[in-house]
């Protein structure tokens, strides 16, 4: 077997901090393609905000509305932990109808909270661009 | 007053609560709205949630992974989206329609032709002819199983005025065995007689008068089928059975 070089484990945290994106520019670069996909389909999005990422356990989130319904995106370390926050995403949506979505290491929330989209199809265009 | 506030805050503080802790009900795919939240059909076919419980849920919905699924027919309530026919009963890859990998088999109980916003995955026995889709595999006991549950869902849909596919049993495939819905022949309608004078003073109503409102009747014809119980077939005689149909109105849908 090769000698190991010392370097590795560092280069390879580097690389895994690179794929996970972390909650810096990464989740960012992350929220713009969201964008760009609800763009797209011809939704209305307003600017998208940080957010408190702790009621959602993320390392970050960022929120706006999106053709008038309420969206938050956050960013996880792992798609476990993406998954493992699911629950939390259904909680924060509160009296409203929404939807809390995992695509890899990211967790969308959706909220109808001003009941613009009584017939979802707003929200169904969010989260179709969302999965694509 | 301020005691009564305070209590008025309280309640309201635990509904939040309540709410927050898991009030929701789990949908996954388009569903119908009850007409007290706006009735028509919810668009959302990702898993979502909403604070209204399903309508008719007994014959209506399955529940996969904790999610409830709509089964019945959309066009009924207003779905414009891509759509197709099918006609009797047949099965549903839930798994497929929603679009993950945990196996789930399902069994759509309307009889005749009806309307599903999707179309039947590959590997499904479901023949395409006429415009619709006919199954023509073996039942197996759980659909058998699950008749008494879900069979009644063709009594949500009666009084529902709607547009149905336009397919008639003559074309089925030969392998084809099921409910056959067939149009009666119109009603009769007695009028009302008029009200009968004898003499100038007295009026004396006829003594017996009956109305009849036009009802359209459907014969439902079982022919021959098969099902698979511990792995045995048993063939159904055929029998016919007649169902008297109220006039359509809407349906107030709203069980909340």
């Amino acid at each position: 077997m090769a000698p190991r070089s010392p370097l590795a484990p560092v280069l390879a945290l580097s690389i895994a901090c690179v794929a996970c994106g972390g909650d810096g520019d990464g989740s960012k670069t992350s929220a713009d393609a969201v964008v760009a996909a609800w763009k797209a389909a011809k939704l209305d999005v307003s600017a998208l905000t940080e957010v408190d990422p702790k009621p959602y356990s993320a390392t970050a989130c960022r929120g706006g509305t999106v053709s008038g319904v309420d969206v938050v995106l956050c960013s996880y370390g792992s798609g476990e932990d993406a998954q493992a926050a699911e629950e939390l995403g259904l909680a924060q949506i509160g009296g409203a109808t929404g939807a809390a979505l995992v695509r890899g290491t990211r967790l969308l929330v959706v909220a109808d909270r001003r009941k613009v989209d009584p017939s979802g199809r707003t929200i169904d265009a969010i989260t179709k661009a969302w999965k694509k | 007053m301020r005691t009564y506030l305070t209590a008025l805050a309280l309640v309201c503080a635990l509904a939040s609560v309540a709410i927050a802790d898991g009030k929701h009900h789990r949908f996954v795919g388009i569903h119908p709205v009850p007409k007290g939240h706006g009735g028509g059909l919810c668009h959302i076919e990702a898993h979502h949630v909403h604070l209204y419980a399903p309508v008719d849920v007994k014959v209506q919905y399955r529940v996969h992974d904790g999610w409830h699924h709509f089964v019945g027919d959309p066009v009924a309530y207003g779905w414009e989206g891509p759509k197709h026919s099918y006609y009797g009963h047949h099965p549903i890859e839930i798994h497929a329609v929603v679009g993950d990998d945990h196996e789930d088999t399902a069994y759509c109980y309307l009889e005749g032709p009806h309307y599903h916003a999707w179309a039947p995955p590959p590997g499904v026995q479901l023949e395409l002819r006429g415009g619709a889709y006919w199954y023509v595999g073996d039942f197996p006991e759980a659909y058998a199983t699950g008749r008494a549950t879900y069979d009644p869902i063709d009594v949500v849909y009666q009084p529902i005025r709607y547009q149905r596919p336009a397919v008639t049993v003559e074309v089925a495939p030969p392998n084809w065995y099921g409910v056959a819905v067939v149009a009666a022949p119109p009603p009769v309608v007695v009028r009302r007689p008029p009200p009968v004078r004898a003499g100038v003073e007295v009026v004396v109503p006829a003594p017996s008068v009956r109305v009849e409102i036009a009802v359209p009747t459907v014969s439902i014809g079982i022919g021959a089928g098969v099902v698979v119980q511990g792995g045995h077939r048993h063939k159904h005689k055929r029998k016919h059975k007649h169902h008297g149909r109220k006039r359509g109105h809407d349906r107030d849908d709203d069980d909340d």
